[in-house]
């Protein structure tokens, strides 16, 4: 068995606290984890790309083969689009609905993608994926922070070796006292968001 | 089984030197290597400490070894510059207590303003034994190794981790933490004077510096013996004649590429330099072809084509001097096109990619959001418009202050080359005023002594120190003009303006970076000024003010009037806050972004933007 997860985003949309949940979970049930972030300079508004490769066997390379994600979790559109190149082509991807444009965009020397582009796009590739508004929920919830367990309580609906109810133990235990309780919530809306997106498609 | 934990690479590290019984860690923060550092802090026993630069960093941990305690001096590769004026002296002497150094490199720049390779400067211009660790284990594994050398062999060992064995993270074993030893001094000036000083030494007259070049050249016949034995290098036999040698993190992509393409290959792999010449000529004399993957220059291919040339050994090596790209950083991918170009019959194993069939707007940096340095970048940038001025730049978050849509900056080397660099172009006769931005940190790590030479150099100039106690861009570490140390203890903080005052700068105006109209007077009554000018722009980084409450202004609603609104952009092309977006020839808040700093109400001329 082998896993590999990428998750996409801008800086400050906490990809590292996701990626540690699912590792923590993993580890627990005897799997072997090497993950890898950007870091650095991304904290000011920049791209943050995190691998994170699970496996039964040996992982030598912390950063995920072109053509091997099998799961790309995008908290941002176009830092989804950038990196769909790796999907693997029996790949999933879970894409947030929310758009953060660049300083380029906002000075209309460059275009956002349109939504009508991006799914045309998505559509002629034959990637299979889910699009769910994950921020606009966190926002209802408690805040655009929230985005990131959102998309955790999202993906534990569509891949193995997740469970909901174990993975939501996990995130308990790692969240501090006073956010647990949204982010629990956020959590679980995030597993209904996925239900009604597979429901419509 | 012994007991393990989650941890990346550079806690991995530091956990490494714990076991061995480090007592003195400093370093200077700079990424990938910054959690070396923050991970020994947690143990009391251990004096961690964040240094005003590198080279100071290095030199404490010497003076440790002095005492026979163990010490280790972490910075990134641009740091290891630094150091590298003591560094040449330290391999000279040499060291008592176990002295490691780590110097993280960041092949392809992603947080750098290059892309250096540490291995040769400490390698083949100091003759330190260098690691190079594949993985988080084994970058444990080799700190503690290289202490145990390091004082067995009175050498300082350097470990030289790139940026994704750094944030790497996988299970590491835990094992026991070896206790410190205890500080005591002996004078041996024959080793730590280093100095021109003539002295007999095997029946001739000898200056000191050759008797200590000489030792070290001894010292390398003893070092090949112990990399021979090294548990870092080991050779794995495979099919056919090419032999792949895997250094570093290079060994990392060779074994994802075996898995990847189904194939085992032979493979040399390498952790350590000096290489140990006996198994890698065994290895080479079966092959008729080396392939050497390693971040990111051509080292240890051209190490191996020295030997090969001096053994008469008839193999051809190739790799990052040209059959493998010759920038940028290695991956798993580019090692499975590279054996797919050497055996073309694996190419129905390469995975398939479908590129997506659109254009995606790259993203460049930016001020954060609240960032207080977008009222002072603002300010300067219409100063400096206005009397048509030059700015140079320097390392940290203000930086961004030269990428659109600011576009204010027209310099950046490394750590404080801005006020130099003003002083240089002032000096060259250009007439109009030179400005120089630097922030705090950068200011004390090497901006101070450009400070100190423009003012004795009597040149006109304004420095501007961008002042938020902390080292923003490398994850809020304390430098010596934060009021706390690595731990959150009180310390004394350095002021600027003072410091600046005291060495007799024209003026020392201290400003808040939020207040766009006082940074403007300010800068218009400096701009005027004979001799170096020095504005302190000081507030607390937003990202921390916002979490301790230090606000630099009253957050309140700030409303758009479309009405007033006549689309001339100023607040997204010359201003560009990211909360402030545009469409349809008007502007809007983005209100799930806005923090209500309200810097934008001044800078809006139509007067649309106000406060609700």
């Amino acid at each position: 068995m082998e896993l590999n997860i990428l998750i996409a985003g801008v800086g400050g949309q906490g990809n590292l606290f996701a990626s540690s949940i699912l590792a923590e979970y993993v580890l627990k049930k005897g799997y072997k984890v090497f993950a890898v972030e950007t870091i650095g300079a991304a904290q000011r508004g920049g791209s943050v790309v995190s691998h994170l490769r699970i496996s039964d066997a040996e992982i030598y390379s912390p950063l995920i083969l072109a053509g091997k994600v099998d799961i790309l979790m995008g908290f941002e559109t176009i830092e989804m689009l950038r990196n769909f190149e790796l999907l693997a082509g029996d790949g999933i991807y879970l894409l947030n609905d929310y758009k953060e444009p660049t300083v380029l965009c906002n000075m209309e020397m460059d275009a956002y993608p349109s939504d009508e582009e991006i799914r045309a796009a998505l559509k002629k590739s034959g990637k299979k994926g889910y699009i769910i508004k994950a921020t606009e929920c966190a926002r209802k919830i408690g805040g655009s922070l929230l985005t990131n367990v959102v998309m955790v309580g999202a993906l534990c609906q569509v891949s193995s070796p997740f469970d909901s109810q174990e993975v939501k133990q996990v995130l308990a235990g790692k969240s501090p006292a006073r956010a647990k309780e949204q982010n629990l919530q956020a959590f679980d809306a995030g597993g209904s968001l996925i239900q009604e997106a597979m429901r419509k498609a | 089984m012994a007991e393990q934990e989650y941890l990346m690479g550079n806690e991995a590290m530091g956990r490494g030197a714990i076991e061995a019984g480090v007592k003195v860690v400093a370093g200077y923060p700079g990424t990938p290597a910054s959690e070396v550092l923050e991970y020994v802090s947690k143990y009391p026993d251990v004096h961690a400490e964040w240094c005003i630069n590198e080279k100071v960093a290095l030199e404490i941990c010497m003076g440790a070894s002095l005492c026979n305690v163990r010490s280790m001096a972490v910075m990134k590769h641009n740091g290891t510059n630094v150091a590298l004026d003591f560094m040449m002296h330290l391999n000279y002497t040499g060291v008592r207590g176990g002295l490691v150094l780590i110097s993280g490199d960041d092949p392809a720049g992603i947080s750098s303003q290059n892309e250096e390779d540490s291995r040769i400067i400490t390698r083949l211009d100091a003759h330190l034994p260098v690691f190079d660790p594949w993985c988080p284990q084994e970058a444990k594994d080799m700190v503690k190794a290289a202490f145990d050398l390091s004082e067995e062999m009175e050498l300082c060992f350097v470990v030289r981790p790139v940026a994704r064995v750094c944030h790497g993270r996988s299970m590491v074993s835990l094992e026991e933490i070896k206790k410190g030893g205890e500080s005591h001094f002996e004078d041996d000036r024959s080793r730590f004077i280093m100095s021109a000083l003539m002295e007999v030494k095997d029946g001739a007259a000898l200056n000191r510096p050759v008797v200590r070049h000489r030792w070290l050249n001894q010292k390398q016949a003893v070092l090949a013996k112990v990399m021979e034995e090294s548990p870092f290098n080991h050779i794995e036999d495979g099919e056919g004649k090419i032999g792949l040698v895997a250094c570093g993190i290079g060994y990392a992509f060779v074994k994802e590429a075996e898995k990847i393409l189904g194939k085992k290959f032979p493979v040399l792999k390498l952790g350590t330099l000096p290489l140990p010449r006996n198994k890698v000529l065994q290895f080479a004399k079966k092959m008729d072809r080396l392939v050497v993957y390693e971040d990111s220059e051509a080292v240890v291919e051209g190490i191996l084509k020295q030997l090969f040339y001096d053994e008469g050994l008839k193999v051809e090596v190739v790799g990052r001097s040209g059959f493998l790209p010759s920038e940028g950083e290695l991956s798993a991918t580019i090692a499975v096109k590279s054996l797919v170009e050497l055996y073309p019959e694996l190419e129905k194993k390469m995975p398939a990619t479908v590129p997506l069939e659109m254009k995606v707007p790259i993203r460049t940096r930016t001020q954060c959001v609240g960032c207080q340095y977008r009222g002072l970048l603002h300010a300067l940038k219409l100063t400096a418009r206005k009397y048509k001025g030059v700015v140079t730049g320097d390392i940290g978050c203000y930086d961004a202050g030269s990428f659109p849509p600011l576009e204010l900056q027209s310099t950046i080397y490394c750590m404080g080359s801005s006020i130099p660099m003003a002083s240089g172009i002032a000096h060259s006769g250009y007439d109009r005023p030179v400005f120089a931005i630097i922030g705090d940190s950068t200011f004390f790590h090497n901006g101070v002594l450009g400070l100190l030479n423009a003012i004795h150099s009597g040149v006109d100039l304004v420095a501007i120190v961008c002042d938020n106690r902390t080292t923003a861009m490398t994850g809020f570490q304390p430098h010596p003009g934060s009021e706390i140390n690595v731990r959150g203890e009180p310390a004394p903080a350095i002021d600027v303006a003072r410091l600046a005052t005291a060495a007799g700068a024209t003026s020392a105006r201290v400003v808040n970076p939020y207040d766009i109209p006082q940074c403007k007077e300010a800068l218009e009554k400096a701009v005027k000024e004979k001799g170096v000018s020095v504005i302190v722009a000081t507030m607390p980084c937003y990202l921390v003010a916002r979490r301790t409450g230090e606000l630099g202004f009253t957050p309140r609603k700030v409303v758009l009037d479309e009405e007033r609104c006549n689309g001339c952009k100023i607040c997204v092309t010359f201003f560009g806050c990211p909360a402030i977006h545009f469409s349809e020839g008007k502007a809007t808040i983005d209100y799930g972004t806005c923090v209500e700093c309200g810097m934008c109400v001044e800078v809006c001329k139509r007067g649309a933007i106000t406060w609700s």
